[in-house]
């Protein structure tokens, strides 16, 4: 693979600071505070916090406001843009929440009301929007999401496999965090003071940022996405580590990625939220990492507040817009510098030349992330050329509504379903109580499944990198956060529930368990967030040795299940779990590998299938790779699922067993995790158990399983013997 | 004093689901922040919600919360002297 090069080929924003690049630098230039009292929702106490509200002129009521701040700046992004994009990538931490909160305060109980409800619709209301045929991936970090999700779509552009990718980050103002961040005694009353020795937190935010990126095409370009780094503290589920180890680890990591060595950063655009511990923590790891001489440094969240998921992407353009026009923010908000961070942040707008840029993203659960821009057309070192290593599967597990693995596979292999509920207690048989005291129901199951799978494989060498997808997230704690918050007249919310209800939350406890401090990303697709999760795997854990773990899990909660997913919505039996693979990548390594090998979007693909037989058949007819299809045919579009599925056989005249796996394990968005851990066992003994093959021939020979989805995405995976 | 510590040691052992804990545990001079019990940093702001729930006593800032849980005795202690309730 020769060396890909990224490029900004459109961009877009919006802010408290105004709508579009131009009036975001002016702003920037007359050093402008967008940080007004809250007006998005009317609040029990008769003096609103502050916050940085976009003004947002809102084109379409039928859309949440996170969707509509995402598609005011993906179409300033597109504006100038040919083609579609191969790819949408977003970081979103709350989707329609703001809109979700209206329905349950009024008890609505149409599910059909709470479509856009997921954190995974942002990004596919923008895949349609744009004809996008590829995938529509959603990362939820909370803070860092944005960021993360620019790293993501760099390491998609360059497998090669990808030429433009959408990528950036939304977040509106919601009770959940207006409420949840003030429980945490983080909000400054008096509006953020970044780096100040009087600042006493931060301001929520709002708004958005996406970037057109391109592979190998500088013409017109603004700037170069150079490369980016993640981390994870594994330290508290809501504090930074003190010294800033983690936030240490990913600015190194972002620069070794990027090729430029430390004397190169010309300005870094902070994370600097305002808190007292973020900023220390952050000083503390640029002053380790800067020890000679520090480049130019500020932080605009007292300029615009912080936008959360969106804040990585935001800061992103920010640093472009410095890179092409010179501009270097202020710390707006920042009167006197606190001379314990030893910083020296910018205090004024200034003009510089400015060639390469690190911009931070801290978030909850330790997530970290940085990022590198710089101006187009320098010269780079040639990065090393990235190898496709198969992922090996060293341990397995799965819970489901009849037990965990033993359990369930001794069922499936008698043809039984395996839905419905474990209780709370079965979930949490491998978990101490100290471990489980704070922890509802989908972190149990997330933590549960991981030790089980590491336990599995031999319980050797700890992963450093965790990968979870799930749908819906922490369901019970984000119910309870606001049915708290309700009933007490917005008074007394839980911080507890707030810190729980982070889609990231569960990851952060994973890898607090095994001190896992490399990347830590959550995905939130839907129906596909398992396979979003170990895409992202395969793309994140090129170049190392270490193992990590793959995760999908999802809870049921008596509520919110049905209303949410509209598979579940109509089925009788309520059913949740998940499956976890503890993998490594290497060529040597004995046993069953792993691989994503598709995933499009079908909504305006018509040749979708043809195109998935095209993509496996590179390597050797279906029927002869495969001896299983385990199809996941969502109840919600169980009708399109049918179609794809019978087009899929017949184009390929594959005629070894297919199971139709949510018959088993029932109806919950990570069950394909399930179907996973269901193959790699049929694979170790080498045929599909009796019951499950029809008038099929089950023995499975040298041949791998092929696990489908379908629905509104068509994606596979496929679990091969090595 | 003595009854509203009681109170107390129910109430933090219900709120924070210390599983292994029993309300007794708790002594009245013990560390009661990072101590043997597991409690830590977002513990006590959920105990600040609950204190300002039950007792109406606002405890609003970092500074002020580390004095006032540095122990349990502390704790009654401010809570006794700033609740309206308990002083009628």
């Amino acid at each position: 693979m020769n060396d890909v090069r990224v490029y900004i080929s459109g961009m877009g924003i919006v802010t408290s600071l105004g709508n579009g690049i131009s009036n975001t630098r002016d702003a920037i230039q007359k050093s402008l505070r967008g940080i007004r009292p809250l007006t998005v929702f009317p609040t029990a106490s008769n003096q609103p916090l502050p916050v940085g509200e976009a003004a947002n002129p809102i084109e379409n009521h039928d859309l949440p406001r996170t969707h509509q701040l995402a598609q005011l700046a993906a179409d300033q992004a597109m504006t100038d843009a040919e083609e579609a994009p191969d790819a949408v990538v977003m970081g979103v931490t709350t989707g329609g929440m703001l809109t979700t909160e209206y329905l349950l305060k009024s008890k609505a109980s149409d599910p059909k009301m709470y479509r856009l409800h997921a954190t995974g619709s942002v990004a596919e209301v923008i895949a349609r929007r744009y004809r996008c045929p590829g995938p529509a991936l959603t990362v939820s970090t909370a803070c860092s999401s944005g960021a993360v999700a620019l790293k993501i779509a760099l390491e998609m552009l360059r497998t090669g496999s990808f030429r433009r990718v959408l990528a950036g980050g939304a977040d509106s103002l919601c009770r959940l965090t207006y409420y949840g961040f003030n429980a945490l005694q983080l909000i400054d009353p008096e509006g953020a003071h970044p780096l100040d020795a009087n600042r006493r937190g931060m301001s929520v935010g709002e708004g958005a940022a996406m970037l057109l990126l391109v592979a190998n095409d500088p013409d017109h370009a603004v700037a170069e996405l150079l490369g980016a780094g993640l981390s994870c503290d594994a330290y508290h589920p809501a504090t930074p580590h003190p010294q800033g180890q983690g936030a240490l680890a990913a600015m190194q990591a972002a620069l070794l990625d990027a090729g430029v060595s430390v004397p190169d950063i010309d300005y870094i655009n902070l994370h600097g939220t305002g808190t007292l511990d973020n900023d220390i923590s952050e000083a503390r790891a640029v002053n380790a990492l800067f020890s000679r001489k520090k480049p130019l440094l500020s932080s605009v969240k007292g300029a615009c507040g912080h936008s959360l998921a969106a804040a990585g992407a935001i800061e992103a353009v920010i640093s472009a817009i410095s890179i092409s026009s010179g501009v270097v923010p202020a710390t707006v908000g920042c009167c006197h510098p606190d001379p314990e961070l030893e910083l020296d942040p910018v205090m004024q707008p200034s003009q510089e030349q400015i060639e390469t840029v690190l911009s931070n993203s801290f978030g909850f659960g330790g997530n970290n992330a940085a990022v590198v821009l710089g101006a187009c057309g320098k010269p780079k070192p040639d990065r090393i050329p990235d190898e496709t290593r198969p992922m090996a599967i060293l341990g397995n597990a799965c819970i489901t509504g009849t037990g965990r693995t033993g359990p369930t596979m001794r069922a499936i292999a008698r043809g039984e379903a395996c839905a419905g509920l474990l209780s709370q207690q079965e979930i949490s048989t491998n978990l101490s109580a100290g471990q489980v005291r704070r922890l509802k129901r989908f972190p149990r199951l997330a933590l549960s499944l991981a030790t089980a799978a590491h336990e599995k494989s031999g319980a050797g060498d700890p992963p450093t990198a965790v990968f979870l997808g799930t749908g819906w997230g922490a369901l019970s704690e984000t119910s309870d956060f606001l049915n708290r918050l309700f009933k007490t007249g917005e008074q007394f919310p839980s911080p507890i529930d707030f810190v729980g209800s982070v889609h990231n939350a569960a990851a952060g406890q994973v890898a607090m368990h095994f001190q896992a401090t490399g990347a830590n990303i959550t995905m939130t697709g839907g129906d596909y967030s398992f396979e979003q999760s170990l895409m992202t795997a395969g793309l994140l854990s090129k170049n190392n040795n270490h193992p990590f773990l793959v995760i999908g899990a999802d809870e049921s909660h008596p509520e919110l299940s049905r209303l949410f997913d509209r598979s579940v919505a109509d089925t009788s039996i309520l059913s949740d779990g998940g499956g976890a693979l503890y993998l490594r990548k290497g060529t040597r390594i004995s046993g069953l590998t792993i691989r994503s090998v598709f995933f499009e979007n079908t909504a305006t693909n018509p040749e979708v299938i043809s195109k998935l037989i095209q993509q496996i058949e590179l390597q050797q007819p279906l029927h002869d790779r495969y001896g299983v299809i385990l199809a996941g045919l969502p109840s919600a579009s169980r009708r399109e699922g049918e179609i794809q599925l019978q087009t899929l056989l017949a184009q390929t005249g594959f005629n070894h067993p297919v199971i139709d796996y949510r018959k088993l394990t029932g109806e919950f968005a990570s069950a394909s995790a399930v179907a996973a851990v269901i193959a790699v066992n049929f694979l170790q003994d080498r045929k599909i158990p009796g019951p499950l093959c029809g008038d099929k021939h089950g023995e499975l020979g040298a041949k791998g399983a092929l696990i489908l989805g379908t629905g509104d995405f068509i994606t596979a995976v496929e679990v091969m013997p090595q | 004093m003595e009854k509203l510590i009681k109170d107390l040691q129910i109430k933090i052992v219900q709120v924070l689901n210390l599983m292994d804990v029993q309300p007794y545990d708790i002594k009245a001079d013990d560390q009661l922040v990072g101590g043997d019990l597991g409690i830590d940093s977002i513990d006590v702001l959920e105990m600040v919600i609950m204190i300002e729930k039950d007792y109406s006593v606002k405890i609003d800032n970092k500074e002020l919360g580390v004095k006032v849980f540095a122990t349990l005795r502390t704790l009654a202690e401010y809570v006794y002297e700033n609740s309206p309730e308990l002083r009628n």
